[in-house]
């Protein structure tokens, strides 16, 4: 049993298991905090900037993004201060400059009062939260995508812009963007990841397109399987 | 986006809210719609639950399965609790005693709880136009009391009460198509789903909470006992059910119909037919009957996705 702190969000006194991080412990406590980059499976990144709260131990209080933030003891976390309304109404307008169609981001925005961003608008779809970029690491590990450039420049890639040598096209990038950004298309043999084409694999006994040969062998080579196990689809095997 | 595979089921949440240990017989395809049904909305949500299979095994006195409010209710009236918990939570909220947290109020219930005898209570929170979420765990009959058909059992299926014989092929009367019931209404959104296909399933449910107004899902849950299959095989038998046409996975918003799980050429219905216990009576002519019918619906509704 891990060590337990004692905090207080938004006057709620709330145990917790030491190491966990103030959005965990405000979703276990049922108290909304609006996020984007956040998602249990993967490492905390803290870049949308949507999660800010106020934090107060003793006399000074200041503003962290509660997905990076641990639990301490002793710790006010106020959600809804005005200091923090005010950040997060000026991060929502920032991501609304990047992408002010989708209903995601329209959703808080809502939230928060927001009706329209003050800054022009340049219709990037990408919000940067990165997780398509953690997941590939993460949970598939193979690093497929990553960001390149910076600053304003910066954005989520494939390697010099040309065909990733190492993505299987799993599609789990695709499946974990909180804005659709990343565009999948199947049509029989292809599954068509950004622009580029992956062949499918035919089931040997029904002859029904299955999964990506490349998603196949990365399966072979990680389990250590021989590859006709896997030609196969699920229902034959 | 029936597509994703291995490792996007790693980004679905770990934390169960309707936790292991429930009482469900193996194989259950309606527990596994459940638990999806429970991951995909999270710990904000007041379920009601109509009599049935998931409120025995789920509540055995003095056990909860539930880590999220629960009520159980009575069969006709699931819709009307889940209505008046919507109602009374919005009151809370209007007078300043409850934090507004964009809770979902979910009402639940078997086919017999839906279609049977919970159909005017349901009917009527449609058409008052609360802002919940009411999920049909359809397992095509009476199945907790053991199997007795409701209006929910397709044509030619062996119950207790529609058993076959010589006179009889099981049940005599078509599959109340439910969904287009709920379309009937006007509400925002209704869909159809089957825990086979679990990312289709999530992502309707996780729609349904989101949209303002009542919804309605449909999920097709095999249920091994009942359709005399091995528990090992309820999965599959769910795949089947969309590939050979006779439960197609589409979902209706705003009167929009769009098929979600694309089959190009549907396999032959007998495929559907011959693994199941409860249709192994059917003769040859039957089996054609049954086929011209699911052809003739999903063509039907190919034609309604195409408006």
């Amino acid at each position: 049993m891990a060590e337990m702190v004692t905090l207080s969000i938004d006057g709620r006194e709330i145990n917790t298991p030491a190491g966990t991080t103030i959005l965990e412990a405000a979703k276990d406590a049922n108290i909304y905090i609006p996020n984007l980059c956040s998602n249990e499976e993967l490492t905390p990144y803290g870049s949308c900037r949507l999660c800010m709260v106020e934090i107060a131990q003793g006399k000074r209080a200041r503003l962290v993004a509660s997905c990076i933030y641990e639990v301490a003891d002793g710790l006010e976390v106020k959600t809804n201060a005005e200091r923090v309304l005010n950040v997060r109404k000026l991060v929502i307008e920032l991501l609304l400059a990047r992408n002010n169609k989708h209903p995601a981001l329209r959703k808080i925005a809502d939230e928060l009062g927001v009706e329209e961003t003050r800054f022009p608008v340049e219709q990037k779809g990408c919000i940067l939260c990165g997780q398509c970029v953690r997941t590939c690491r993460e949970v598939v590990g193979v690093s497929a995508i990553g960001f390149s450039g910076r600053g304003i420049t910066r954005k989520v890639a494939t390697p010099f812009l040309d065909f990733p040598p190492d993505c299987i096209a799993c599609g789990s990038c695709v499946y974990v963007c909180p804005v659709q950004f990343i565009p999948m298309k199947e049509e029989k043999d292809v599954r068509t990841i950004i622009n580029f084409d992956y062949p499918m694999q035919k089931c040997t006994k029904c002859g029904r397109y299955f999964a990506p040969i490349k998603q196949l062998e990365y399966f072979s080579k990680t389990t250590g399987l021989p590859l006709e196990h896997f030609e196969t689809c699920v229902d034959c095997r | 986006m029936e597509t994703f595979n291995v490792y996007a089921s790693r980004l679905i949440t770990k934390k169960e809210y309707f936790s292991p240990g429930h009482r469900a017989c193996q194989g259950c395809a309606e527990a596994l719609a459940v638990r999806l049904v429970a991951k995909a909305l999270g710990q904000n949500v007041i379920v009601s639950s109509a009599t049935g299979c998931m409120e025995i095994v789920s509540s055995p006195l003095p056990f909860t399965n539930w880590r999220v409010p629960w009520i159980h209710v009575a069969f006709e009236n699931t819709s009307a609790v889940a209505s008046g918990v919507e109602a009374g939570t919005k009151a809370l909220i209007r007078k300043g005693k409850l934090p507004d947290k964009r809770t979902v109020f979910l009402g639940m219930g078997g086919d017999g709880a839906t279609a049977d005898i919970g159909l005017q209570s349901l009917s009527g929170a449609f058409e008052r136009g609360h802002n919940f979420t009411y999920v049909c765990y359809d397992n095509e009959a009476y199945m907790n009391t053991g199997i007795q058909r409701s209006s929910s059992t397709p044509f030619g299926a062996a119950t207790t009460t529609s058993p076959a014989g010589k006179l009889k092929p099981g049940q005599i009367t078509w599959k109340k198509n439910m969904a287009e019931i709920a379309v009937a209404h006007n509400i925002p959104y209704v869909a159809t789903t089957c825990p086979s296909y679990p990312f289709d399933l999530i992502q309707k449910v996780k729609k349904a909470a989101s949209i303002n107004g009542p919804a309605y899902i449909h999920i097709l849950s095999v249920c091994p006992t009942g359709w005399r299959v091995p528990p090992n095989k309820a999965i599959w038998i769910g795949r089947l059910a969309v590939e050979t046409g006779v439960f197609p996975l589409y979902e209706v918003e705003n009167g929009k119909y769009r098929i979600t799980v694309d089959v190009p050429d549907l396999k032959p219905v007998l495929d559907y037919l011959k693994p199941q216990g409860r249709f192994r009576h059917l003769t040859p002519e039957l089996v054609d009957e049954i086929q011209e019918r699911v052809t003739h619906e999903y063509n039907g509704l190919k034609a309604k996705t195409a408006l």
